[in-house]
């Protein structure tokens, strides 16, 4: 967007970029407002990090889990829920940072992301539901032909409320750099601020990752030679970034809406717009069986 | 261990930009950096949103009596190691606007300042220059 190149002289056309903000934000002075609820301003973003890193360890990756046999028949529900207790971390963090720019960050992430996790828990039912599991391992196998292809309506809206779950543009109120200075972070610096940072990054690979998994056919795809999980693992890396980069793709094409407006949508148009893919999903089924393993 | 945390700063500074009674000749000057056409984001350098994750703090503009306060509470409110980089004829030395009476002179009576960088605006290219020699001198440290 608008041509530019972004960060190209760290290291190899700047992939260390990343790297340096982070060695560098956890060697500065570590402040803690005066009037900041200590404990929580302390071990809240470090929290949020770890749950969500956790929450990466359900993913089959290479076919098998990072850690394996981690995957039990109902950790689509456990690793959307490990999603919402991130999005609670993080609001507990701003909140306890005793700044009005961190409250009012705080409060818009709690009011948006306990109005879109209806439809997105919703919608995660559908492939759910043609794969007759709740098991993220046997959703991915189950897509012969993956579920993009058989319930695209489905697809649409996932990326949708997947896009505001994460508080991306257009559904970045939360982070309104021209409203709320730097929302819920606006306290924070050194270390605590770098793992918020990584926390959000680590967010939308794991949105992503959920995409993947549950649309597009997970890490299967053709094996060439030698090692299946080498190629699984491959397969599923691009097909994360082609993910990755539609979603921000989709960020900078559109403008930031406003609260209100982001909570009307999802309460008016995106939640009946769900239950409608769902009821779709159920009725069609018995005609998309035959495709699915 | 301090070569990697040295090149990490220099690798990424973030800085915020405050007005203290600048004629905005310094600040548009500021904004053109962070444009496509100048883009200092090549470098690393980040427009930071608040004081507290900031690395460097770019001045314009003299410090009228009424902003020397809040100067310094941004200033204070910035983590070590922080950096001042005075911008301007005004920030340097108080410009056009010396022995006025609502004013207290250049940034640097209020804070310390690491570089000046004069002219009444200086160019983009100035600045880039500026804080090339601050962050060298930081390797040289
Ligand atoms: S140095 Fe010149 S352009 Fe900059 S604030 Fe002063 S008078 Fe304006």
């Amino acid at each position: 967007m608008q041509n530019r190149v972004g960060p190209s002289l760290t290291g190899p056309s700047g992939i260390l970029q990343p790297l340096a903000d982070f060695i560098k934000l956890i060697t500065k002075e570590d402040i803690i407002p005066r009037d900041a609820k200590k404990t929580v301003f302390r071990f809240a973003p470090i929290l949020a990090f770890s749950v969500i890193v956790f929450g990466m360890c359900f993913f089959p990756i290479d076919g098998t889990n990072i850690i394996p046999n981690s995957a039990f028949s109902g950790d689509l529900i456990f690793d959307l829920a490990l999603l919402t207790i991130v999005n609670f971390l993080m609001f507990l963090s701003g909140w306890a940072s005793a700044s009005p720019y961190g409250s009012i960050g705080a409060a818009r992430v709690l009011v948006q992301f306990l109005g879109y996790d209806i439809p997105l828990f919703l919608l995660a039912l559908s492939p759910a539901f043609l794969a007759q599991s709740l098991s993220i391992s046997e959703i991915a196998t189950a897509q012969n032909i993956p579920f993009v292809i058989l319930a695209p309506w489905a697809f649409i809206l996932f990326l949708i409320a997947m896009q505001a779950e994460l508080e991306k543009d257009p559904f970045d109120t939360p982070n309104a750099e021209s409203e709320l200075v730097g929302g819920l972070e606006t306290e924070y610096c050194g270390g605590r601020l770098a793992f918020l940072h990584l926390t959000r990054d680590v967010q939308i690979i794991f949105g992503a990752a959920i995409v993947v998994e549950l649309f597009l056919g997970g890490p299967y795809g053709p094996v060439f030679f030698g090692f299946p999980t080498f190629w699984y693992t491959l397969w599923f890396i691009l097909k994360l970034l082609g993910v990755i980069v539609l979603s921000e793709y989709l960020a900078s094409l559109f403008a930031r809406l406003r609260i209100d407006q982001v909570l009307t949508g999802n309460w008016k148009i995106l939640l009946p717009l769900s239950i409608l893919s769902l009821i779709l999903t159920v009725a069609l089924a018995t005609w998309i069986y035959p495709w699915v393993m | 261990m301090r070569s990697i945390t040295t090149w990490a700063r220099i690798k990424s500074p973030w800085v915020i930009h405050f007005n203290s009674g600048a004629c905005n000749g310094c600040d548009i000057e500021v904004i053109a950096l962070l444009t496509p056409r100048y883009d200092v984001e090549r470098f690393g350098i980040k427009l930071a949103p608040s004081p507290r994750h900031a690395d460097v703090l770019l001045t314009t503009g003299v410090v009228t009596a009424q902003c020397a306060e809040r100067l310094k509470r941004i200033y204070d409110q910035m983590p070590e190691p922080k950096f001042v980089v005075a911008i301007g004829a005004c920030a340097c030395s108080g410009g056009v606007f010396k022995g006025n009476y609502s004013v207290v002179g250049g940034v640097e009576n209020i804070i310390p300042v690491n570089i000046y960088i004069p002219g009444c605006p200086p160019k983009p290219e100035a600045i880039i220059d500026g804080v090339v020699k601050l962050l060298n001198s930081l390797k040289e440290a």
